[in-house]
C-alpha cells in the first residue's frame, strides 16, 4: 500500500489507547497518521494535523479511558470535527467502549439520555460512521443517523473458551436478566448448559440480594457480561456461585472498566480469572491483578475497518474472529 | 423574584451561581452532578423544570476537582436533560466561553514553520542549511515566547537542586531523552512519532514512559503549556511537505450546545465576536467594559492624565472603545515577529541560546510601543489574561518606557499555568479581573495585587430581562 494513493485509509489515533491503535495499524500493515493531541494549560485541548486527510478514509481510535470519559470524548469530537474541516471523504469513529452507553434511557424523571446526547454530538462533530464493540444496549444504534457497526466480543470469547476449557464441564452464567441474551447466545454455540442470577440493585454501583437459577454443581462456571466496572456484581456472583457448588468460577466480559476500588475488589474475590478485552486501556492493572486477562480485540476491530474501506461485508465478523 | 424560572448551576462556580439566585431572589435548582466511578459524569434534576425556563450557569475554567472538558460535558448533559425533561427553553449561561480562544498556533500568520520539519536527525548538529531564519526548537517562537523561556530558565536554576541548564539549552536533549526512552511506543516497525507518546510527558492519563530528566524539565518550566514544553512538541513531526496545523474547536463547541439543546446562549466577552455567528440560536455577548470602565472612574485618581493601553494589535479596539468612551490617551503595544529582523547569523544565535538574559534585552527591544507613557498611569485593557505572557510582558515594556503605575483590567482572569508567579513577580501595581471564573485561589496567590469586580448584578439582569422578553441592550452601553 503506498502513502501517496487517493483514498486511503488514514488511522488517527487520540490519547486514549494508542496501544490498541498500535495492535490495528499493525494487523492493517499502515502507520498511524502524523496527528498530536495535546492540552493548553488552560485545560483546553488542541489536536494538530500533520499529514493530509483531504478526501482519505479516515477512522479515529478512539476509546475512552477510566475516569477520562469526558477528557476523551471531547478529544474524539475535535479530532473528527478536525478531519471535516479538513475535507476527508468519510471520517469514522471507532470507539471500542461507547462513552454513557449505560445512560441510555431515561429512567428517571429528568435523567439524561446522554448516551443519545453522546451520538448526536459525534453526528454533529461529522462522525459518518461509528465503529464499536459490543455495545451495552445494541438500541443505542437507534440514536444514530448514520450506519454503526456494532462488532461482538463473542467470537473471541468463543474460541477463548474452547481453547482453554472443555466446554461440557462449564456452564455460561449471566449475572443479571439484562445480559441474559447475551450469555445464551454463548450458551447456544458451545452447547452447555446456561444458568441466571437474579439481582436487586438499589443504588448505581451497589449490588442487593442475589438469587442462583439453575445448577452449577460441580461445573466450572463462566459468568458473561458486557462491562466489569467495580466489579460489585461480578464478585458477588462468583461468591453466590461458589456457594451454590461450582467448581471454580470465572469471568468473561468485554469491557474492563475496573474503576474505583475493582482491581482491590477482584484480588479479594473467589473469582479465578477474570478475562476482558482490550477496549478499554488497561495501563497498570494487568500487573496488579494477578487474575486479569486479556484477549486481544484488534484482529476484530482491523478487520472491520478494512471491510469497511472496501466495502465488503462485516457481518462475517459477528460469527468469527479473525486470528 | 422572578416567576417559572429555573436557575441550575454547574460545579464549575458555584459562588457565581449562588450570587446570580440571589441577584434574581430564587434558590438554585437542587440537582445531583458528579461522576461515577467509571469517569462518566452523573446528572440528576431534582427540581421539576417542565414548562420553565432553565438557565444553566457554566462557565469555561476547569477547577474545583475536574477539568475544562468535564464541565463542558456537564453542562451539555444538563441542557439534554432538561430538554428531555421538557422544559420551555433552555438557556447556556457561560461566561466565559470555553474554546473561543485557541491562542498559540505553531504556525504564525507569516507561514514560518514553527518546528522543523522532515528528518529526525540533526537536532544537535544545526547547519547554516538546516535552520531557516525562522523560529526552530530550542529557539523561541516569537519575541514574545522570548521572555518566558528566559524566565523558565531562571526558574530552572533557582528550582533545580542539581545545577541543571537552562530548558533553552536543554531542550533538543530532551527531545532525544524523550525519544530513546519512549523507543518502544515511537520506534520499530512504522518509525513514525506515535502522537499519543506525547501523552507520557503530558501525564494527563496513561503511558509514563518518560524518563525523569523529561518530567523534571517539565516541572521546572516556567509554564505547564504543552506548546511550551519543546520535548512534547519535538517528538512530533509532520509529513515532509504538509503543513501542519492546529484544529479550531469554536464551530465545534458552538454546535455542540446547539445539538445539546441550547435555544438561547448567554456568554461575556468573547474573545472572537464572530463567535457569535457560529451559533444558530440567538447568542448575547454581554461586555465587561462597563464594569471595567467603572472601576477607572471610581478608584485610579487623576484618571483623565492615565493611558489607556492595548497589549498587542488584536485588542486595540477593545481598549480603544474604552479610551474613547472616558476621553483618554491611548497607546498601544506591537510585538515584532523575530523574523522580521535583519537576518541573523545562526552563531549569534546560538550565543543567544546559551545566555537568555541577552535574549530578554533584544526581546524587550524588539516590542513596539506605539504611544508615549512616560510619568504617567498606565492602564492595560485586555480580555484575557492566561498565562499571562501578555501582559506581564507588556507590563515590563511599559516601566522601561517610564510609566508611573500600571494597572491591568481584564475581565476573564483565567491564569492557567504558572500565571500566577509571574504576574506576582511582574512590573504590574494592580491586575483588576471580573470573577467569570472562580478568583479565590487566584485572590489568595496575588494578595492585594488582584482585584476582582462581580459580574453577578450584569447577568442577572441579563437573565431577568432576556425571561420577560425585554431588551438587554441597555447592558451594553451603562456607565
Amino acid at each position: 500500500m503506498s502513502a501517496e494513493m487517493a483514498n486511503e485509509i488514514k488511522l488517527i489515533s487520540g490519547r486514549s489507547h494508542p496501544e490498541l491503535s498500535e495492535n490495528i495499524a499493525k494487523r492493517l500493515g499502515i502507520n498511524v497518521a502524523r496527528t498530536i493531541s495535546l492540552n493548553y494549560s488552560n485545560q483546553e485541548t488542541s489536536f494538530t494535523v500533520g499529514e493530509s486527510v483531504r478526501d482519505e478514509d479516515v477512522f479515529i481510535i478512539q476509546s475512552t479511558a477510566t475516569g477520562d470519559v469526558n477528557e476523551g470524548l471531547m478529544e474524539l469530537l475535535i479530532m473528527i470535527c478536525a478531519c471535516r474541516t479538513a475535507s476527508a471523504r468519510r471520517i469514522t469513529a471507532v470507539i471500542p467502549n461507547f462513552p454513557y452507553a449505560r445512560q441510555d434511557k431515561k429512567d428517571k424523571s429528568r435523567a439524561p439520555i446522554s448516551a443519545r446526547l453522546v451520538a448526536n454530538m459525534l453526528q454533529t462533530a461529522g462522525a459518518n460512521h461509528i465503529v464499536t464493540v459490543d455495545l451495552h444496549a445494541s438500541q443505542i444504534q437507534g440514536f444514530f443517523s448514520v450506519p454503526v457497526d456494532n462488532l461482538y466480543a463473542e467470537p473471541s470469547f468463543l474460541r477463548h473458551i474452547r481453547e482453554n476449557f472443555r466446554p461440557e464441564e462449564c456452564v455460561i452464567v449471566s449475572p443479571d436478566a439484562g445480559g441474559a441474551k447475551r450469555a445464551t447466545s454463548i450458551a447456544d454455540h458451545l452447547n452447555t448448559a446456561f444458568a441466571l442470577i437474579h439481582k436487586e440493585r438499589p443504588r448505581p454501583n451497589v449490588v442487593g440480594r442475589m438469587v442462583l437459577v439453575g445448577s452449577v454443581v460441580d461445573k466450572v462456571a463462566i459468568l458473561v457480561d458486557d462491562m466489569a466496572d467495580t466489579c460489585g456484581t461480578l464478585v458477588k456472583a462468583a461468591a453466590v456461585l461458589k456457594e451454590n457448588g461450582a467448581k471454580s468460577v470465572l469471568a468473561l466480559v468485554t469491557h474492563g472498566i475496573l474503576s474505583g476500588n475493582a482491581i482491590e475488589t477482584l484480588n479479594g474475590s473467589v473469582l479465578e480469572a477474570l478475562i476482558v478485552t482490550n477496549t478499554v486501556p488497561l495501563g497498570d492493572k494487568v500487573e496488579r491483578c494477578p487474575k486479569l486477562r486479556v484477549i486481544d480485540i484488534s484482529p476484530t476491530i482491523a478487520e472491520a475497518i478494512r471491510r469497511t474501506h472496501n466495502g465488503e461485508s462485516v457481518s462475517y465478523l459477528f460469527t468469527h474472529a479473525p486470528v | 423574584m422572578v416567576r417559572n424560572i429555573v436557575v441550575l448551576g454547574g460545579n464549575s462556580h458555584p459562588q457565581l451561581v449562588e450570587s446570580i439566585c440571589g441577584v434574581l431572589g430564587i434558590p438554585a435548582c437542587n440537582r445531583i452532578l458528579g461522576k461515577f466511578s467509571s469517569g462518566e459524569s452523573r446528572c440528576e434534576i431534582q427540581d421539576s423544570v417542565r414548562g420553565k425556563e432553565v438557565y444553566i450557569i457554566q462557565t469555561g475554567f476547569g477547577g474545583n476537582g475536574a477539568k475544562l472538558n468535564d464541565h463542558f460535558m456537564d453542562l451539555c448533559i444538563m441542557i439534554s436533560a432538561c430538554k428531555t425533561g421538557s422544559a420551555r427553553r433552555v438557556t447556556a449561561v457561560l461566561p466565559l466561553f470555553p474554546y473561543s480562544r485557541q491562542p498559540d498556533l505553531p504556525y504564525k500568520k507569516s507561514g514560518a514553520p514553527l518546528f522543523k520539519t522532515g528528518s529526525d536527525n540533526g537536532k544537535k548538529d544545526y547547519t547554516f542549511d538546516s535552520v531557516p531564519a525562522t523560529p526552530a526548537p530550542g529557539v523561541p517562537r516569537s519575541v514574545g515566547l522570548t521572555n518566558a523561556t528566559d524566565l523558565a530558565g531562571r526558574l530552572a536554576h533557582a528550582r533545580s537542586a542539581n545545577g541543571a541548564q537552562s530548558p533553552i539549552g536543554n531542550g533538543p536533549t530532551n527531545g532525544e531523552n524523550y525519544f530513546s526512552s519512549n523507543g518502544v511506543n515511537g520506534g520499530g516497525a512504522n518509525g513514525a512519532p506515535v502522537p499519543n507518546g506525547a501523552n507520557g510527558v503530558n501525564g494527563t492519563s496513561n503511558g509514563h514512559r518518560h524518563s525523569s530528566s523529561v518530567s523534571s524539565t517539565k516541572q521546572a518550566s516556567f509554564t505547564k503549556h504543552d506548546y511550551e514544553n519543546l520535548s512534547t512538541v519535538n517528538a512530533f513531526q509532520a509529513k515532509p511537505g504538509y503543513k501542519q496545523w492546529v484544529a479550531q474547536a469554536g464551530t465545534l463547541v458552538a454546535n455542540l450546545l446547539t445539538c445539546a439543546g441550547a435555544d438561547h446562549v448567554i456568554t461575556m466577552d468573547l474573545h472572537d465576536p464572530q463567535v457569535q455567528g457560529f451559533f444558530d440560536v440567538p447568542v448575547d455577548n454581554l461586555y465587561g467594559r462597563p464594569l471595567l470602565k467603572r472601576y477607572i472612574l471610581q478608584n485610579i485618581p487623576n484618571f483623565k492624565d492615565a493611558v489607556i493601553i492595548s497589549p498587542d494589535a488584536g485588542g486595540a479596539k477593545r481598549a480603544t472603545a474604552i479610551a474613547d468612551g472616558m476621553g483618554m490617551d491611548f497607546a498601544l503595544i506591537h510585538k515584532v515577529i523575530l523574523s522580521r529582523r535583519a537576518p541573523c547569523d545562526m552563531n549569534s544565535r546560538l550565543e543567544q541560546e546559551r545566555r537568555p538574559t541577552k535574549i530578554t534585552e533584544r526581546q524587550n527591544a524588539s516590542m513596539m510601543l506605539v504611544g508615549d507613557v512616560s510619568g504617567r498611569v498606565c492602564i492595560l485593557i485586555d480580555d484575557i489574561v492566561d498565562t499571562g505572557n501578555t501582559i506581564t510582558r507588556a507590563a515590563k515594556l511599559l516601566k522601561k518606557e517610564g510609566a508611573s503605575r500600571i494597572y491591568a483590567l481584564v475581565t476573564h482572569g483565567v491564569f492557567s499555568g504558572e500565571a500566577l508567579s509571574r504576574i506576582a513577580a511582574s512590573a504590574l501595581d494592580r491586575v483588576v479581573v471580573t470573577n467569570s471564573v472562580p478568583q479565590q485561589e487566584h485572590k489568595a496567590a496575588l494578595g492585594s495585587k488582584l482585584e476582582v469586580l462581580d459580574i453577578a448584578p450584569i447577568f442577572g439582569e441579563a437573565i431577568r430581562r432576556v425571561h420577560h422578553g425585554e431588551s438587554i441592550s441597555v447592558l451594553f452601553n451603562y456607565d
